[in-house]
């Protein structure tokens, strides 16, 4: 019973949050409607990576963004691009889907190469490894311009995933002014939540799932009942930066090109803020945290200028992250395990 | 040497300046239940820690029948059959009974990774034999009515008995118990004391650490005590309450 009312609850506001967007918007609301769900499904995938580490295993990831970046990075590297100042040009490359492959993978060796020295730290101080090998990340493919492009980033390379692109979208898009390649990534994104989703509802009811829970709880115990506690954090930390790696590689084709400022640790933040509000530990949660998120985030301007009738642009871009703080208090306040958290699971402790 | 089980050498261990274990030498023999007491801040919980491998020893050597177990890791010395508690009950708070035990009996392959995704019939095999181990396990405790409860939910007395009964569903070689019955009610910590008992029957070899020396002097086969990090008595019960040196260090003089 209690369960019901949580997720008619979270519904009903998810659908209230897409009204918003119809109600808001004079001009093209399904336009912003697809952008935003399109934002959703990818920050939601890296959401729900983020809830294999802290959700799941109790690890303090602040580093989410790198995990994206590796993902990203290394796939389109693989497939062909223009790189760099002169827009390099590397006609070559592997199949698409083994280059994501290879990145999403690349993603989970990041996060293991990440987790060896780091993973015995316990808390915050983990948190504090993780923000900063992010941060040392994104400056090395920043300044590594003869590999990655630098702060020219990566472009032209849209083609590869695109030319899978169906026909019956275009036709659909058609008749409402969408862009197709937008569509097709949003889709591809969420096709993937699904599929991710179903591969962890299998895992958290596992023995696997329960041993991170157990992590979680308690690695002292872990230890004393003789498992190896070091080796089930890893495999959760690899698993979930995995995830991140395959919602970078989204986050790329959406831009339509690749750029190191994407990875600062405000995208993390985003991906934090995502998770507490659907509900930590919760597996679909992200989901309709996202959604709610990137609808608060992209229409709370709209909802400061018909609250400030006189104010400018920058001041309104203000407004809109005190609302998405104050949301998140009001949250916090009355729900403090987000929307589909469970109570009993999950309150925002950390040992 | 064969006969001893556990076999402690030349153990060092200091804080800052503060010796927390220093033992020349100590053995613990199969089948035995041993008590190991002493005054606050005696080194008892360190020798445990040592032991069982949650602390690093300054010196010296640790052996588990006959292999050198210094400096290995906890899970490691765990899966040679040794298993210990803590002094501060550590369950699994947001697991339910069932599932703190089921986890604690689960095998190495069966937590697996790749088994988990599998899903093979093998694993469904394996939990469905673990949870009737679980439940044989709980009746044994008497806790089978708080099987689906959080862990949390318990009184500090059931969390003693559900970690007591973590510990003896892989049944262990050997049981380091710390404290068993700290905390505890009177009459928990009798039944407590029978549990005890019959796993020593079964032959599991027991080092419990306790202030109750009633409880001590009743059950234990032998008794070791510690001051200061020191050895200063080890004998059986009646001797060691005799022992000119334990009653000074340990139940007082009357001068304090």
């Amino acid at each position: 019973m209690k369960l019901s009312i949580k997720w008619l609850v979270t519904i009903l506001i998810t659908i209230f949050s897409i009204y918003l967007v119809f109600a808001l918007n004079d001009e093209g609301p399904l336009r912003i409607l697809f952008n935003l769900l399109t934002f959703a499904g990818i920050y939601g995938l890296a959401a729900i990576g983020l809830n294999v580490h802290f959700g799941l295993t109790g690890l303090l990831n602040f580093g989410h963004a790198s995990f994206m970046g590796v993902g990203a990075y290394v796939t389109l590297l693989l497939i062909p691009h223009a790189a760099g100042r002169e827009g390099e040009i590397t006609e070559s490359g592997l199949p698409f889907l083994l280059a994501v492959f290879i990145g999403v993978i690349a993603a989970s060796l990041f996060g293991l190469l990440l987790g060896l020295p780091a993973i015995r730290l316990r808390g915050d101080y983990l948190a504090i490894v993780t923000i900063a090998a992010a941060e040392i990340f994104r400056l090395l493919v920043r300044d590594l311009e003869s590999i990655t492009g630098g702060v020219y980033g990566i472009i032209n390379f849209s083609d590869s995933l695109q030319k899978y692109r169906p026909i019956f979208l275009e036709n659909f898009v058609s008749n409402y002014e969408l862009n197709p390649s937008q569509i097709w990534v949003g889709l591809l994104s969420w096709i993937s939540i699904l599929f991710v989703l179903l591969i962890l509802r299998r895992l958290t009811n596992s023995p696997w799932g329960r041993a991170l829970r157990a992590v979680r709880e308690d690695e002292d115990a872990v230890r004393a009942l003789g498992k190896n506690a070091v080796w089930l954090k890893l495999q959760s930390f690899m698993l979930g930066a995995g995830i991140a790696g395959l919602a970078g590689v989204f986050l790329a084709f959406n831009y339509g090109s690749l750029q190191t400022t994407t990875f600062v640790p405000l995208l993390t933040f985003y991906v934090w803020a995502i998770m507490i509000l659907g509900g930590v530990g919760s597996l679909s949660g992200p989901i309709f945290g996202s959604i709610i998120f990137w609808v608060i985030i992209s229409e709370t301007d709209k909802l400061a200028s018909l609250i400030f009738e006189n104010a400018n642009g920058q001041q309104l871009a203000g407004v809109r992250f005190v609302l998405v703080g104050l949301l998140i208090m009001i949250l916090m306040i009355f729900r403090p395990s987000g929307l589909l958290g469970k109570k009993e699971e999950l309150l925002l402790n950390v040992k | 040497m064969s006969n001893s089980l556990i076999r402690v050498n030349n153990l060092k261990k200091s804080f800052g300046g503060l010796k927390a274990v220093d033992i020349d030498d100590l053995n613990f023999k199969s089948n035995e239940l041993t008590s190991i007491i002493g005054p606050n801040g005696a080194g008892k919980t360190t020798l445990f820690d040592l032991i069982s491998g949650f602390q690093e020893e300054d010196n010296g050597e640790i052996f588990y029948k006959d292999k050198n177990i210094t400096k290995s890791q906890p899970y490691k010395i765990a899966r040679l059959g040794m298993v210990r508690t803590f002094q501060l009950t550590k369950v699994f708070d947001r697991m339910t009974v069932l599932e703190n035990l089921m986890f604690a009996g689960s095998s190495i392959s069966n937590d697996s990774l790749l088994q988990s995704i599998m899903k093979l019939s093998k694993q469904k095999k394996y939990e469905e034999l673990l949870q009737e181990e679980a439940i044989n396990v709980m009746k044994d405790l008497n806790i089978e009515q708080m099987s689906s409860s959080y862990a949390r939910e318990l009184s500090g007395g059931q969390k003693k008995l559900l970690e007591l009964g973590r510990s003896i569903i892989k049944k262990p070689d050997v049981l380091l118990l710390d404290e068993p019955l700290a905390g505890v009610n009177p009459k928990l910590a009798e039944d407590l004391l029978e549990i005890i008992q019959n796993l020593s029957n079964q032959g599991i070899t027991i080092l419990m650490v306790e202030h109750n020396i009633e409880a001590v002097m009743k059950i234990s086969e032998r008794v070791v005590v510690l001051a200061e990090g020191a050895l200063i008595a080890d004998g059986a019960p009646q001797e060691v309450r005799e022992n000119q040196k334990v009653i000074e260090a340990y139940l007082g003089t009357g001068d304090e």
